[in-house]
């Protein structure tokens, strides 16, 4: 079988090529600047995209290399992948299985998992997809053969006009790879309330991290540390939400971890029913507790 | 200048108020009442606002069922201008969804400006703004938490893993919104009831010959938590701590 992903990173592509390399020839469509480090998951072939990314000049460098001719076509399911997908799907009449995060291949079909109704259920299909999205981070990116064949593509013009880009500022957080994370929703209150749960950030050597209103809406924390749906998966051994209510969406981000701790002053708060451990009350009376019982 | 302006609302259960069945795990749907997709209500208000502000008039489809009125009512009081209900959705399938609103866009007129969320909140596929772009062959300015418009020319601010954009182009197009984009308004009560007498054009979608994924299984992922929660900090704090430090030993 041959197939080819697209992602704009090496650890999705390289996560999705370890997946499939052992069923069948990987081709794989990478921003320039990320092909060195994908050489080392066993794609056959990386053609590396240079030039302004917009969905629509990364859709027609893809339907180039007629994506009909492999038997699935694979996108790592970001902003701009999504995008792409959409317009190879309608543009080549490709059925597309979307936001999947794990997949078998049997006799020409295709089996999908995705979670649905906002995260309440997962939803396994079969169908004759011959597009997947892949949830980021779902598959381990795992050493393979080295690639041997490298192609440059040059992206066409958009019809869509650049005036501005600005670049995210990179900070050394990595919530993905930490062992404690305390994290906080909108029961915080205010920014300034994050030095409060600071102290025990500190006795539990953890990262900072947070929901999607405290990271996107409020900006109390940086993106990069929000958890969730949208947001970063984390897999920490223990995870400590601090009024954070537990929707769904939230939940999707942070199942992987071993333990998971919580504090909510509403003993019907659903992140209850996905903890470990649980404490009734007010954040600002039991973190000061925990800090204390954590230095005996 | 004045827009004509599309924005396309999804009716969805209310998936906040999904339980699912602790013996079989299966989502209990039965009695759930319906509304409006989140993302869609971020759409209209996007739709409205730029209405607001350059003139022109909101249209708003629905491709639903005999039950999207109250979703198109709730459309009509926070400004939108005229509703067409196409019936015959029956579940997720953005294929089938995409070939049949932009079927009705195109009879609309050709030089809309197209407005829906990003990702809807029950099934999240993020297909149709690429394929309604592809379709309608306009261009796409996606995943927008800020629209404005300059004369013909539409700028939108662009949100990315790696980085903000600021991206523009003339209408026609297809504006992408997120959940930051603006707050949805609450209707007063006047708009309200006059939205309620406003006539709804009703439609029927044609049958399009589009493959139907199987469903195998939809169920509650299994949670194995222990759940021991703590009414008594005092215990609670004991317990969690303990739990902690067996951790990062
Ligand atoms: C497509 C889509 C994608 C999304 N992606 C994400 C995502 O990636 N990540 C994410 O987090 N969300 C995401 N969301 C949003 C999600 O639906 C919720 O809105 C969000 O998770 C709620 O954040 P929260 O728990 O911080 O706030 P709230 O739901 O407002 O909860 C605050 C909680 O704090 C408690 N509280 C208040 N004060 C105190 C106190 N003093 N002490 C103790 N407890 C207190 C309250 O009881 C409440 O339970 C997404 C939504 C959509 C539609
Ligand atoms: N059945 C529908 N009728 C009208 N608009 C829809 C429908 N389904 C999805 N949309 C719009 O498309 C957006 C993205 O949906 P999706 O691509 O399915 O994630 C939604 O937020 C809506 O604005």
């Amino acid at each position: 079988m041959k197939f080819l992903i697209f992602a704009e990173d090496s650890k999705n592509a390289g996560g999705i090529a370890s997946k499939l390399r052992n069923s069948g020839n990987v081709h794989a469509i990478i921003m320039k600047d990320q092909v060195e480090a994908s050489s080392s998951y066993g794609i056959k072939k990386i053609y590396g995209l240079t030039g302004k990314p917009f969905a629509d000049n990364v859709a027609e460098s893809i339907t180039k290399l007629n994506p009909s001719s492999f038997d699935l076509l694979v996108i790592s399911s970001t902003t701009l992948g999504r995008e792409v997908a959409g317009i190879i799907s309608a543009k080549e009449k490709l059925l597309c299985a979307t936001e999947v995060f794990d997949f078998t291949l049997q006799n020409g079909k295709i089996v999908t998992k995705r979670f649905f109704y906002g995260g309440k259920t997962i939803m396994e299909e079969e169908s004759e997809a011959k597009i997947i999205t892949v949830t980021p981070g779902s598959f381990d990116p795992q050493n393979g053969e080295k690639t041997t064949e490298f192609e440059d593509i040059q992206l066409p013009q958009s019809k869509v006009n650049l005036i501005e880009t600005k670049p995210k500022e990179k900070s050394s957080t990595n919530i993905e790879g930490a062992n404690i994370i305390v994290s906080v929703g909108r029961g915080i209150g205010k920014k300034e309330s994050i030095e409060k749960i600071m102290p025990l950030v500190e006795a539990t050597h953890g990262e900072l991290a947070g929901s999607r209103p405290v990271c996107l809406d409020y900006k109390w924390l940086s993106e990069e540390r929000q958890v969730g749906l949208s947001g970063k998966k984390v897999k920490p051994k223990v995870y400590i939400a601090l009024g954070i209510s537990g929707q769904i969406q939230h939940i999707a981000g942070m199942r992987g971890s071993k333990i998971v701790v919580a504090v909510n002053k509403d003993k019907d708060a659903p992140i209850f029913q996905e903890s470990d451990y649980g404490i009734v009350g007010d954040i600002f009376m039991v973190v000061p507790k925990l800090v204390e019982a954590l230095k005996k | 200048m004045p827009f004509n302006i599309i924005v396309l609302v999804k009716q969805i259960i209310d998936i906040d108020q999904i339980r699912n069945d602790p013996k079989t795990g299966e989502a209990l749907l039965q009695n759930i009442p319906l509304r409006i997709e989140n993302l869609s209500k971020n759409a209209i208000e996007a739709g409205v606002q730029l209405k607001e502000k350059n003139g022109g008039k909101v249209t708003c489809i629905i491709f639903g069922t005999d039950k999207s009125n109250a979703a198109m009512k709730e459309a009509y009081a926070m400004g939108v201008d005229e509703g067409y209900i196409i019936k015959g959705y029956k579940g997720n399938n953005p294929q089938r969804t995409a070939k049949i609103l932009s079927e009705k866009i195109k009879a609309l007129g050709n030089n809309s400006v197209v407005i829906l969320g990003n990702q809807s909140a029950d099934s999240y596929t993020g297909m149709l703004p690429g394929m309604l772009s592809s379709i309608l062959d306009i261009p796409l300015l996606g995943n927008a938490v800020s629209v404005e418009a300059d004369g013909n020319n539409i700028k939108v601010k662009r949100v990315l893993d790696e980085s903000d954009e600021i991206i523009s182009s003339p209408a026609p197009c297809v504006i992408s919104v997120t959940q930051e984009i603006n707050q949805p308004r609450l209707p007063p009560v006047l708009q309200i009831m006059a939205a309620g007498r406003k006539p709804i054009n009703m439609e029927d979608a044609k049958d399009e010959d589009v493959p139907v994924p199987k469903i195998l299984s939809n169920l509650a992922p299994k949670s194995e938590r222990k759940k021991e929660i703590y009414e008594d900090v005092d215990r609670g704090v004991e317990a969690v701590a303990k739990a902690i430090r067996g951790e990062i030993r």
